[in-house]
């Protein structure tokens, strides 16, 4: 008493119209990244720190811009804003790299990523796109804020704001300087491991230890150790950027005539580590 | 009570993350001996290398990877229901695995600092360093045992303990010094050993009796919560 | 012998509640605790295993309160449902680790007699992160039950195991329960529980919808007509006669038999053998087709 089987065509259809290409996908997975990094489109608990992080820096920017306010002059600039909160983009950083990254090694979706057009690449600028994004905007928004009171309390008119506005420029851009070393540093070590846990104290110990080498060297009795002291640790290679790039040989780290070598070590440094992050997720990508 | 230290000694050691506790330990003495080989003055890179590196992040990173791995991860992956189904007093689960991170911390941290101390004063100092640290690895271990029990994310809030507090705060609010159980071990070496590299910002008696009560106190409290310790299932 | 008692326990979280006035008492033997996903099932087995506290009533095993008394473990033994386990340590490592954490005198005997009970001697010192998923149960089963528990609370053991283990499983706690100890398995897939044990503890989001031998709590669903399927010498005329009778409901007349609806089991077993004889039809099969556990569920949740 048996019939032919037959399924019916109840409307289920393959999806034959034009599709958005690589460049979606890229737009979307960084779209997410920058969202995730703040939290936004989650639970509550995982807005608590990066917008800790960003109150915090905000507010000091806020008591900065008051104190210039007042008194005609900043508490510290806009470089020297950056080099303050340095800690607190340690801390952020090593909150929101593993958010992007370990997060997707730990649940395995990273074969459903790379079973669609996306490359490893895509993955790879997507993501450190959307990191640097949040690191400038945690720097750049406070910056923004000194700005526009300097802008607002000058008694010059519109040379006032143009001269702010000159100053304000380098300074984004040495927060965009700040954003890549510490991205490209901290998504990498994040994409070594699923959790998240080992991630974050993984960030934050390589750049605490960096910090007293720095002090070894520049205490060795030869110049060379001293002038070079600043490459051994993220932190004191950006200051040695800063230093070399405004031409000014008081702010702190000495670093003689090697400026360009704090140049060239960024740029390999940022390189290097991108490289790094596309090989490792080239592998994870042929599975 | 020695089953629950094998246990968690071997799931400690088993995995390559036990890895990550050699480099720290291992720039430490290496930087010292790159000083002291070039014969720089101790009153240079003391401070830096033995409190900036030794004891603001060797000490407290140390004790944070192993306190919360004793207890934190077994919590997180549920195999810590087969510890809590047999008929072991929770004071002996939580001795056993306090005596492990503590022990292990203190000679990951003790060892190199006993040799910084050794190459940047004399064997006094090396001896200061070594028993102040082994005090705040017993506190800080306690500490972050008790976290990992408190909250689902021990690692996160033992950071925001080391950076946030100790690091940051404790630089420019002298309140929070009162706290810093980095504070106590810097005093309590300085106590022992005299010199001008540790800037002791607390009071002795402060020091020590901190201490006690964070290890002490840390230590009831996580006996209480382990006795407590609540499973819903695979919503919880 | 142990006695699990549950007395009006109810658990809630915040304005959730997942467990509400739940009264049950376990005896010996192997009793499924039986309910679809979210009813419950696992919020009761931790409370009874003490990692739950109600918040109303109380739990007891022997008397004696589950919550806060790491004492009860020397007569309990639990397998939860989550899958994790040491991975770094062999299936014997693991037994024998925790024959020493319940204090046994002779750990490395009553390991062996673990594995052996639950067929992992040729694989116990092949750690236990190399093993499938039905291996890794059974050695927890193993752990479980090294300090021979009076009292075995498994949560839906079955998950991941394949026919084979299965059924080995089954004669397992079959075995164990035949020998007294007292034996809870939750469960949501009925024919494990029909295979298993006549005895149910039926949980429906929150609340106890029945307990009892599944057949028994068949019959004292009036409002539910009997259903059986019968076989005759002579379907038709059987039917005409049925449909007269008082406690038939319904009559279907089918190419391969009838299927008669009674609302009253007693009078119609009574009866039928009367009219069947009055007519002169044979009968040739008679069978209860809704008296299978799935058929009790169903009504259950409908309810």
């Amino acid at each position: 008493m048996s019939e032919a089987g037959v399924i019916h065509d109840i409307g289920y259809q393959r999806y034959q119209g034009p599709r958005l290409g690589r460049g979606a996908v890229l737009g979307a997975l960084y779209t997410h990244g920058l969202r995730a990094a703040f939290g936004l489109g989650r639970s509550a608990k995982s807005k608590i720190f990066p917008w800790g992080v960003a109150g915090i820096v905000l507010l000091i920017a806020v008591i900065n811009a008051g104190v210039r306010s007042q008194t005609g002059t900043w508490l510290f600039d806009y470089y020297q804003l950056d080099n303050t909160m340095s800690w607190l983009v340690i801390f952020f950083v090593a909150i929101v790299a593993p958010e992007l990254v370990s997060r997707d090694i730990r649940s395995g979706v990273l074969p459903l990523y790379f079973s669609r057009p996306l490359r490893a690449a895509d993955y790879v600028i997507a993501k450190v796109a959307a990191l640097v994004t949040a690191v400038w905007l945690l720097l750049g928004v406070p910056q923004f804020v000194m700005f526009l009171t300097g802008a607002f309390t000058t008694k010059t008119g519109m040379k006032g704001v143009w001269h702010e506005l000159g100053l304000l420029i380098p300074g984004w851009g040495y927060s965009l300087l700040w954003a890549l070393i510490f991205t490209s540093i901290s998504l990498l070590i994040a994409s070594l491991t699923g959790k998240r846990a080992f991630a974050a104290g993984g960030i934050v110990a390589v750049f605490l230890m960096t910090a007293p080498v720095v002090g070894v060297l520049s205490v060795l009795p030869s110049d060379t150790a001293h002038h070079l002291a600043g490459l051994a640790s993220p932190i004191a290679l950006i200051n040695g950027v800063e230093i070399w790039l405004r031409n000014r040989t008081d702010l702190g780290l000495d670093i003689g005539d090697l400026g360009p070598i704090y140049g060239i070590e960024a740029f390999c440094l940022i390189a290097a580590c991108l490289l790094l992050l596309l090989a490792r997720y080239r592998k994870v990508a042929s599975l | 009570m020695s089953t629950v230290a094998y246990i968690t000694a071997r799931g400690l050691f088993g995995r390559r993350r036990v890895l990550l506790l050699l480099p720290l330990p291992i720039l430490l003495v290496g930087l010292a001996l790159i000083c002291r080989s070039y014969n720089v003055d101790p009153n240079q890179w003391g401070q830096a290398v033995v409190v900036g590196l030794g004891l603001a992040v060797v000490l407290p990173v140390t004790s944070l990877i192993v306190g919360t791995g004793v207890l934190g991860s077994e919590v997180d992956d549920g195999t810590i229901i087969h510890i809590l189904t047999k008929p072991l007093p929770r004071r002996d689960i939580i001795l056993a695995k306090l005596l492990v991170a503590a022990g292990v911390s203190a000679v990951v941290a003790a060892v190199p600092l006993f040799v910084a101390g050794i190459l940047a004063d004399n064997v006094h100092f090396g001896l200061a360093l070594a028993i102040a640290a082994v005090i705040g690895a017993v506190a800080y271990s306690a500490l972050f045992l008790l976290l990992s029990l408190l909250t689902r994310r021990p690692v996160l809030l033992g950071l925001v303990y080391i950076l946030v507090w100790e690091g940051l705060l404790g630089r420019f609010v002298s309140g929070t010094r009162v706290l810093s159980i980095e504070q106590y071990v810097i005093t309590i070496a300085d106590k022992i050993a005299p010199t001008d590299m540790l800037p002791g910002k607390v009071n002795l008696t402060v020091a020590i009796v901190m201490s006690a009560i964070f290890a002490i106190g840390g230590t009831i409290y996580a006996i209480n919560r382990l006795g407590s310790f609540s499973m819903a299932g695979e919503t919880s | 012998m142990s006695v699990v008692e549950l007395q009006n326990v109810s658990r809630w979280y915040g304005n959730v509640v997942a467990v509400n006035d739940i009264s049950m008492t376990l005896q010996p033997g192997v009793t499924g605790l039986l309910g679809p996903n979210g009813a419950g099932k696992t919020t009761v087995l931790h409370m009874m295993a003490g990692f739950l506290s109600p918040s109303r009533g109380t739990v007891t095993i022997d008397g004696k309160p589950t919550w806060r008394n790491p004492s009860i473990y020397r007569s309990l033994g639990l397998v939860a449902e989550r899958e994790a386990v040491h991975g770094f340590l062999t299936a014997r490592e693991f037994v024998t680790a925790c024959a020493k954490m319940q204090k046994l005198p002779d750990p490395t005997a009553a390991a062996t007699r673990a594995l052996e009970m639950v067929e992992m001697t040729d694989a116990q010192d092949r750690r236990i992160e190399t093993f499938s998923k039905g291996m890794r149960q059974r050695a927890r089963v193993a752990g479980a039950l090294v300090h021979e528990p009076q009292v075995l609370l498994l949560d839906e053991p079955f998950n991941g195991m394949d026919p084979r283990q299965r059924m080995h499983m089954m004669d397992l706690l079959h075995a164990l329960g035949d020998q007294g100890h007292t034996i809870l398995f939750s469960s949501h897939i009925l024919e494990e529980v029909e295979q298993l044990s006549g005895l149910v503890q039926v949980i429906v989001a929150g609340r106890l919808a029945a307990s009892g031998d599944y057949r028994r709590i068949r019959r004292l669903m009036t409002n539910r007509p009997h259903v059986f399927a019968l076989q005759s010498s002579d379907d038709r005329r059987l039917a005409v006669a049925l449909i007269g009778e008082k406690s038939v409901s319904g009559v279907e007349i089918e190419p391969g038999g009838l299927t008669v609806r009674a609302s009253d089991y007693g009078s119609f077993t009574r009866a039928l053998p009367r009219i069947a004889l009055g007519e002169g039809i044979r009968l040739r099969r008679l069978l209860p087709s809704d008296e299978s556990l799935e058929s009790v569920f169903s009504y259950l949740l409908e309810a």
